[in-house]
């Protein structure tokens, strides 16, 4: 488990990280979301060590993260950048044999990740004549080229249409095995929802939220929604609940009571027809917007 | 643990890698290597080297004085070319089959050229007839040779010898001390670009997550030093071949025992340079910032080049153990005057101690600016940043 535990920083007297701490546990994806400036690539830049910590400390299974661990990670820097003038295939190899792969090894996955990500006819052309979505698909390719032990992917879909997220995420999961943690940076908080499996929302650098993401959504409300064919008006006479909103046959409450929302929903079956009865899921963005509020 | 042990060894690797793929340093090599060819075979063609100059004669008192004068200049120097007569010697002489025509004349003999006769080759004949006809006059009033000859051997002796006549001294001085300039001033270039390509294209960032910061300088170092080192090697080796195949072989028996000085003079002013020339490049954030970020550098080459070409000789011996400038000066000193064995390596501890400085500041600074890629920083405010 990667962990950054109490993380301050400060430039100068701009106080950027405020004792941030948060998990990122093996086999999820965490997402990591904030306002722009909140500093999510202060703290990802400095679990890479690119940054040092004011105080605090990146801890990688219950022990100081050391310099030699980290060197099995897999980072994608938020200002992307490769050798414009080497060809992809030698530039991933030697990225591969950076992180410290055997030179036949690195060409051997190299090879691998050019294939399914469609750019193996290209192997030999120099990076800067590939398109600018290309050019990111080897980005992502460079993190990944020596099965690190641990992903940190800054805005990594930022740039990308729909398509070419749908394939960098198809190669994320197949090539991110259960051990390894992830964590990424979004503004796209839909992105966000769909794939993360954990969220850690910052705000002015301090972690403002933290959890699953299930959890999140769901669990910060007991608003339930309620739409029967008829009227509602109803629900007004009920006990243990508080209506936010009747219009015809839809109305919104608060669950005050335990279980009460079961009763009602008996209740509603015994008037007529019910056509939707469920808990009002926030979207991530009310979550986010809430949290950095 | 799939951790490399030594990731400037790769930094380094492909350092040396792209640059043997640029077409431009490919290029500028074989330039260097033709100038080199260049200068060192047409001197010896141009000095007439490997033919003796050729001498027409018509008579067997002719053919002796040639002789002679061939012995006097070391066995080659002139070759006799035998004519039946007169008109045949001047014809050959007109069409240019021999550079001069020695005839027997009323009271000895007479030099016979087209337009003009070398003073070299009029003033060996002279010489050589002078001798032969004394030698023949001496035997008719009963002396023998030797008996003549006595007590007129004049001979040469210099207090103060050098290696290598005065000219030549001031071509090595100036070639050596050229060498280690161009070759400092070209890779230091090429090291200030390769880092600010680096910074520029972002790559940095993920090779600073990747390996320690000093790996990446230490490995850019090494590969560039391995470049220049090889090119000088090649250089060299160029040029040794040219000295063999135009018989100027002679030369490397003084060049030879200063060779291994001149290894580690360069190695040694190269990478405290090539420090500096990484921080240039990890201060600037865009190439065109690399004019102002490597003016330190320059100067620093600069100076002591045009100090060791045009300074007196005194000035030169204390250049000589100046760190940087010693790299220039010491080992042409070293070829053309008899330099105590003590002052070369009391300038190459000077220089170790400087380089280690150097490299060490060097090292701090780029380790502090690599990652800055918001604007260009100056040495000064370089200092004072606090790492990372």
């Amino acid at each position: 488990m990667l962990r950054v535990a109490g993380l301050t920083r400060r430039f100068g007297d701009h106080l950027a990280l405020d004792d941030v701490t948060f998990d990122v546990v093996p086999g999820r994806m965490t997402g990591f979301v904030g306002a722009n400036g909140a500093g999510k690539t202060t703290t990802m830049r400095i679990i890479l060590g690119v940054l040092a910590a004011t105080a605090g400390e990146v801890r990688w299974q219950d022990k100081p993260l050391t310099g030699a661990v980290r060197r099995d990670f897999g980072y994608m820097p938020e200002e992307r950048g490769l050798y414009p003038k080497m060809k992809i295939r030698d530039q991933l190899v030697f990225f591969g044999r950076l992180h410290g792969l055997a030179p036949e090894r690195a060409g051997t996955r190299t090879d691998k990740i050019l294939g399914r990500l469609g750019l193996a006819e290209r192997a030999s052309d120099v990076l800067e004549t590939l398109s600018l979505g290309n050019q990111q698909r080897v980005q992502i390719a460079a993190a990944l080229v020596h099965e690190p032990i641990a992903l940190v992917l800054d805005e990594p879909f930022s740039g990308l249409d729909p398509l070419a997220v749908d394939a960098m995420v198809d190669l994320l999961r197949e090539e991110v095995t259960p051990e390894v943690p992830v964590l990424f940076s979004s503004h796209q908080l839909d992105l966000v929802e769909r794939l993360c499996d954990d969220l850690v929302v910052l705000s002015r650098g301090k972690v403002v939220a933290a959890g699953a993401v299930s959890e999140l959504a769901a669990g910060s409300t007991s608003t339930y929604r309620l739409v029967v064919d008829g009227d509602a008006g109803w629900l007004r006479d009920v006990r243990g609940i508080q209506v936010r909103d009747v219009a015809g046959g839809t109305a919104l409450f608060d669950v005050l009571d335990d279980a009460v929302e079961q009763k009602i929903l008996s209740e509603a079956i015994s008037r007529g027809p019910v056509l939707e009865f469920g808990p009002e899921r926030v979207a991530l963005s009310d979550v986010f917007r809430e949290a950095t509020r | 643990m799939k951790t490399l042990d030594k990731p400037w060894v790769l930094i380094a690797e492909r350092e040396i890698t792209t640059k043997l793929r640029d077409k431009t340093f490919i290029g500028s090599t074989l330039v260097m290597l033709l100038i080199v060819m260049v200068a060192v075979i047409l001197p010896a063609i141009l000095a007439g080297k490997g033919g003796a100059d050729k001498i027409g004669v018509i008579d067997d008192a002719g053919q002796k004085v040639v002789q002679t004068a061939s012995a006097t200049a070391g066995g080659d120097g002139y070759e006799a070319t035998r004519f039946a007569d007169r008109p045949a010697a001047e014809k050959a002489v007109t069409d240019g089959k021999v550079k001069a025509a020695l005839l027997p004349d009323a009271d000895g003999y007479v030099v016979l050229g087209k337009d003009r006769v070398d003073s070299g080759v009029e003033g060996a004949l002279r010489e050589a007839a002078a001798a032969v006809g004394m030698e023949a006059n001496a035997g008719k009033a009963g002396l023998s040779p030797a008996e003549l000859h006595a007590g007129t051997k004049v001979s040469l002796q210099l207090l103060k010898p050098g290696p290598l006549p005065d000219i030549v001294s001031d071509f090595v001085n100036i070639g050596l001390a050229l060498v280690f300039y161009m070759t400092a001033l070209g890779f230091g270039m090429m090291i200030a670009q390769s880092v600010v390509q680096e910074k520029e294209s972002r790559v940095v960032e993920i090779l600073a997550a990747a390996v320690p910061i000093r790996s990446l300088l230490w490995g850019k170092v090494l590969g560039n030093t391995v470049l220049a080192l090889s090119q000088i090697v090649v250089i060299a080796g160029a040029s040794l071949i040219g000295l063999l195949a135009t018989d100027q072989a002679d030369i490397l028996e003084v060049v030879a025992p200063v060779a291994g000085w001149f290894v580690v003079f360069f190695v040694l002013g190269f990478v405290a340079l090539a420090g500096l020339w990484a921080v240039a490049g990890s201060l600037a954030t865009r190439q065109e910032d690399l004019g102002s970020t490597t003016l330190p550098g320059q100067m620093i080459l600069m100076i002591p080049f045009f100090f060791s070409v045009f300074a007196g000789s005194s000035a030169k011996t204390v250049a000589s153990f100046v760190p940087i400038a010693s790299s220039m000066s010491m080992p042409g000193r070293m070829l053309t005057e008899d330099v105590p064995v003590w002052q070369p390596l009391a300038a190459i501890a000077l220089l170790l101690v400087a380089t280690v400085l150097i490299v060490r500041v060097g090292a701090r600074l780029y380790e502090r600016t690599l990652l800055q890629t918001g604007r260009r920083l100056g040495y000064r405010e370089a200092l004072a940043l606090e790492s990372k």
